[in-house]
Formats: structure tokens, C-alpha cells, sequence
């Protein structure tokens, strides 16, 4: 039996930049099955409603990663989203295109300056030139290599963690959970032979500037968990590299200092992760936080059983052994 | 009901008043909180970046702990939620199970993974109920309007987490509902505070803070709250920063979720540890007629 059909209104963002001041937000109607593909939806109103909607499409199958778009504040492919589950919360369907790039019309948005972050992490195989591959045949990885890269072959380059990523929006040096989770791939390729050089150079061009967030895993629709991937990087940077940056340098200052006490030590931390100069800068707004907070300034009990802590240091982290 | 009390390193040092405050409602609504002096911190997603089977081995004892004493975990703070419920997750793989199974062994410990981590926020919407809850009410929010802010670690990822809609959640909504104030919807409730990167590059944090902030402000909030004291930090203890990077005010009250329970259940501002906030929140207090915080 056929589905019943549903009324399903539409408030899509409408900009033409060459020639309006101001974006708009257009309304439409259309009875639709709610399995119906929003992308399914949009080109219906351009056929017999607007011929003047713009958006990018082509695959229709979640493949070509055109169809990027922000649905009811969700950065999501357009032809992977029902229409029904979007109804039922929201009661409408509002698009609007990818944040974190300027829009060139509707909901199509000039993708540059995801390009050129991207670029920058050099998203290819570096090789070296003094170890020719062997001749005759092709460069071999074992399965247990390619396992590694875990779902990072299955990026589409849509650009939704890029534009659902906070970090991004607020930092330009910060190179977005796609060009992280390329690079990771490329860190954990054998047949890659810039490993350390990639991770240094990562440490201080905004690796560091990632918040753990996982609005780029919510947002991915490849599974390729970027943020989990970015994770696995730093952890991979502090192993190889130790701390070269106020990023490692935080969390390595984190690490030894939870095994002093089993707590935190909030004051210390603040000493272990800055430079004298960047503490003296501090200081203002230290003061101003112990005036609320008085007990910021006494160092914190040590917890009953911290032994048992410090052995664990002494098993996990002291021994040099690589992560499974 | 009775739980295994894990305050989080926070709620006991800079951010008390969070103490204070689950303690006052947990008594007035029924929880018995036992109290563990040996629990660790929970590593605040840094140790995990630092070494993440460490990070696991940690938690899996804090999980231990309350599994000796058959109790659940009752958090208070997002992000020692997410990582407690990480390390649950983490030892399923094999790889991490045998690495972290040995570590503890060697100090005696034995976890066999059945220690269920609920942060206070689900306790409330979930168990005590929103409805028992709202019965408890004895000064009503009314006219307060307020944003909730979750938190990234309590909602995600949520394949680890596996909680409510990592999206679209509405548990802390119905939960300032009940409490007779009024819910404000904003893109912001579900981002994030900035305060992962406080410590690395501060102005980027602070804006993302405004951000959140402002949004919440544009969409009518008159206060935030948040079941997260590291976005407390953040929110609250730096929005003057937040206010430098952005040039100019933002005036906005940040209550932990326990306080806008206990100002509802009837604590004073004193009991929920208020004046001890970098924003004051007398403006806040004002629209529900109560008193102002003294100075």
C-alpha cells in the first residue's frame, strides 16, 4: 500500500548576492510520502514552483557529495534526508545553505576556502625519492595496514563537518575535520614516509584547535568520524612529537598532573600549560576568579587509594609500548 | 533511590557551588548520594588524547568503585559523563579489554563492565520524573525564559554515548519546563562552550563562548544553564573575556542545572553557592520575584 502522503512546508533561504541586500526565507508547499528525499523535495519546487531555486546535486545517492545543505540547523546531504523524521520535530522543513562559507546564491555556497584549508595538510602520498618503489611491481599494504585507515577512504569531500564544525567558524587556522581526517589517513599509510613531519607540522598549525565536539561525527554522512580520527592524531603527536604547543603541552600537563593527586589540580595546570609570559597575562583574570572562588588557591586532598593510580601510570605510561 | 556520587574534579574545587547545589536537590527530591573518597579524576578528555588506554584504565576503576557497591553512577558534569561512558564503550574492543583488564589486576581491581553512568539531568527527567518534579516546585520560575546548553559530551558522539538524540535532545527543556520556567530554543544549546581549547588559544575559545552566548541572548533567554561545569567555566567565570572579543556586553546569568532546580524547590541563593558566579545573576532573580544575591 502506498504511503500516505503528508503536508510538508518548506522555509528555504533565498540570496542572490549580486543583486539583493539581504537573504530571505521563501515558503512552499508540497504533499509529499514522508520518505520522501528533501533533495527529491527541492527539485520538485524548482520544477513546478520556482525555476529560480539554485542549489548543487547531481548523484542523488549520497556518492557525489553535492548536495550539502543545513536542514532544520543540521548540516546534512539533502538526498539522505527524509523529509517525515524532519516534519515530526520540527513541523517544518528549514533550509539554508552550509555555514562557514560565503553564500554565491540559495543555497549554493563557494567551497574555496574548504579547499584551501584541505590543501594544506598536503592530501597526498609523500614518498621518498631515494626509495624507489620496487620495480616491476605495485607498492603492497596488508590488510591489517588498510584496517588502520579505518573509515577515512569513504570521505565524499561534502563539506557538512566542515560546515557544522564550530572551530572552523571561529578560527581560519583551524584545518577542519575533513583535512584532519585525510590526514590522518595519510599518517597511518606505510607507504607514506612524512609520519613525523606531518604530525610536527600538525601540532602548530591547528590540530590543537579541535573541541572534541563530534558535531563533524554527527554530521559525516560516510561514517568517517572525523573527530574520533583527530583524537587518534593527537594521541599520535604527543607519543611521537611530546609537547611542542600549548595544545600538547595542556594535555600532557593534564595527564601528570591527575597522577599527583588522582584529582585535579586546578591552579598547577594553569602553571604547567603556560609560558611565564602567557601566565603573567593570567594574572588579571585569576585574581578576578579568586575573589569568587577563594579555593582555587589550596592545592586539592589527595584521594584515598592514590597508590593504585600511580600504578597504573607506572603500567600505561611509563612503559614506552605503542597503542593497540 | 541511592547512587554511587561522582562530583568530578570541578564541582569540588573551583566550581563548588555545583556541589552545593546536587546535594540540596538531591536530598529534597530523594537521591542518597554515598560519597567515595577514592575515586580519580576522570581524565576531562585530555588524558585521553594523551594516552587513551590510561584514560580508559581510569575510568574503569572509578566504574569498578561503584560496582563493588552494586550502586549506579550519578555524574554531574558532561564531560566526566562522556568519559566514563567512553571507557564502557572502549572495552568492548579486545585490544583495550586485555590491556586495561591487566593494568587492573595488578592493583586488584576487577571490572566486569556492568556499571550504568546516568548524569543528574537523566536521573531527573528519567527517574524522579518531570512530573514528580514539578509537584516539588515551591517557587515557580515563571517568566524566566531559559536557554539550555548540554553540553558536547553528554550528547556526543553519540554512538559512545548513546543517550538522548545527540541532535535534537529536549530532556533539559522539559525539565526547565516543569520547573514553571520557559524554554528557549537556540542552534546553540547543542554546540559548543569552547573550553577544550581555553588553554590553547584563548580568544578562539572566548569567541565561541559569545557565540553560544549571544545566540541564546538573540533568541530571547534572560538566563543559561548548563549541566556542565567545564562549560560553566567557560560561559560564566570568562564571559568578560568573551565580552573583549566580541566589544561589547553580554550581561547573561549561566546557573548550573542544579541551581534552577533548587531556586525552584526553594533553596536560597546562599545554599546554591550564586554568589559565588563571575556574572551575577540578579536579573535573573529578579523575574521570578526573588531576592537579589548580596554582594
Amino acid at each position: 500500500m502506498a504511503e500516505a502522503n503528508v503536508a510538508a512546508p518548506f522555509e528555504v533561504f533565498r540570496f542572490d548576492p549580486a543583486h539583493e541586500s539581504a537573504p530571505r526565507y521563501q515558503r512552499y508547499h508540497l504533499d509529499l510520502p514522508p520518505h520522501t528525499p528533501l533533495l527529491t523535495a527541492l527539485l520538485q519546487i524548482r520544477a513546478e514552483q520556482d525555476p529560480t531555486l539554485t542549489m548543487r546535486y547531481s548523484c542523488r545517492s549520497a556518492i557525489c557529495g553535492s548536495c550539502a545543505m543545513v536542514v532544520n540547523s543540521k548540516s546534512r546531504l539533502a538526498c539522505q534526508t527524509p523529509i517525515g523524521p524532519e516534519l515530526e520535530r520540527h513541523g517544518r522543513i528549514v533550509v539554508e545553505p552550509m555555514r562557514n562559507m560565503p553564500v554565491l546564491r540559495d543555497l549554493v555556497v563557494e567551497m574555496t576556502p574548504f579547499w584551501s584549508r584541505y590543501k594544506k595538510v598536503e592530501p597526498h602520498l609523500i614518498t621518498d625519492p631515494t626509495q624507489p618503489m620496487p620495480e616491476g611491481r605495485e607498492n603492497p599494504m596488508t590488510p591489517a595496514q588498510v584496517e588502520r585507515f579505518k573509515e577515512t577512504p569513504r570521505c565524499i569531500a561534502c563539506a557538512a563537518c566542515y560546515s557544522a564544525c564550530p572551530a572552523v567558524e571561529a578560527d581560519a587556522q583551524f584545518p577542519g575535520p575533513m583535512a584532519l581526517a585525510k590526514l590522518y589517513r595519510f599518517v597511518v599509510d606505510p607507504r607514506d614516509t612524512a609520519h613525523q613531519e606531518r604530525l610536527l607540522r600538525i601540532q602548530t598549525d591547528g590540530l590543537w584547535l579541535c573541541l572534541r565536539c563530534h558535531l563533524c561525527t554527527e554530521a559525516c554522512p560516510k561514517d568517517v568520524e572525523p573527530s574520533l580520527r583527530i583524537r587518534d592524531l593527537k594521541e599520535m603527536a604527543v607519543r611521537a612529537q611530546g609537547a611542542t604547543d600549548n595544545g600538547s603541552r595542556h594535555a600532557i600537563a593534564f595527564k601528570d598532573n591527575i597522577r599527583e593527586r588522582g584529582i585535579l589540580n586546578e591552579m598547577k595546570l594553569v602553571r604547567q600549560t603556560y609560558s611565564p609570559g602567557q601566565l603573567l597575562a593570567q594574572v588579571p583574570q585569576g585574581l578576578k576568579i579568586v575573589r569568587k572562588k577563594p579555593e582555587v588557591l589550596k592545592s586539592p586532598h589527595r584521594i584515598e587509594g592514590h597508590d593504585e593510580v600511580e600504578k597504573l601510570y607506572e603500567i600505561l605510561d611509563d612503559a614506552t609500548e605503542d597503542p593497540p | 533511590m541511592k547512587v554511587a556520587y561522582y562530583p568530578g574534579c570541578v564541582a569540588q574545587e573551583s566550581g563548588k557551588e555545583l556541589d552545593m547545589a546536587t546535594r540540596w536537590v538531591a536530598r529534597r527530591v530523594g537521591i542518597e548520594l554515598v560519597d567515595f573518597p577514592n575515586f580519580s579524576c576522570c581524565g576531562s578528555g585530555f588524558v585521553d588524547e594523551a594516552n587513551s588506554v590510561l584514560n580508559v584504565a581510569l575510568n574503569a576503576r572509578n566504574l569498578a568503585i561503584a560496582e563493588r557497591s552494586n550502586l549506579d553512577l550519578l555524574t554531574v558534569c558532561s564531560t566526566c559523563t562522556g568519559m566514563l561512558k567512553l571507557a564502557n564503550v572502549r572495552l568492548a574492543e579486545p585490544a583495550v579489554r586485555s590491556r586495561v583488564d591487566g593494568a587492573l589486576g595488578q592493583i586488584g581491581v576487577t571490572y566486569r563492565g556492568t556499571t550504568k553512568v546516568k548524569h543528574l539531568l537523566e536521573v531527573l527527567t528519567d527517574e524522579i520524573g518531570t512530573a514528580a518534579l514539578a509537584k516539588l516546585v515551591r517557587r515557580p520560575l515563571t517568566g524566566l525564559k531559559v536557554g539550555a546548553f548540554y553540553g558536547c559530551h553528554l550528547l556526543r558522539p553519540s554512538k559512545e554515548i548513546r543517550g538522548e538524540s545527540a541532535e535534537e535532545p529536549h530532556g533539559f527543556e522539559d525539565l526547565i519546563a516543569a520547573l514553571g520556567a520557559t524554554p528557549v530554543l537556540y542552534r546553540g544549546r547543542v554546540m559548543c562552550c569552547g573550553f577544550p581549547i581555553l588553554f590553547v588559544k584563548e580568544p578562539t575559545a572566548n569567541r565561541i563562548a559569545a557565540t553560544q552566548i549571544e545566540d541564546a541572548h538573540a533568541h530571547g533567554a534572560d538566563a543559561m544553564a548548563t549541566p556542565c561545569p567545564l562549560c560553566h567555566i567557560s560561559l560564566d567565570s570568562y564571559q568578560n573575556k568573551a565580552e573583549k572579543v566580541v566589544g561589547h556586553d553580554l550581561h547573561m546569568p549561566v546557573f548550573h542545572l542544579p541551581q534552577l532546580v533548587g531556586l525552584a524547590l526553594g533553596a536560597t541563593a546562599e545554599e546554591l553557592g550564586l554568589p559565588r558566579h563571575l556574572v551575577a545573576t540578579d536579573s535573573a532573580l529578579q523575574k521570578i520575584g526573588s531576592v537579589a544575591v548580596p554582594a
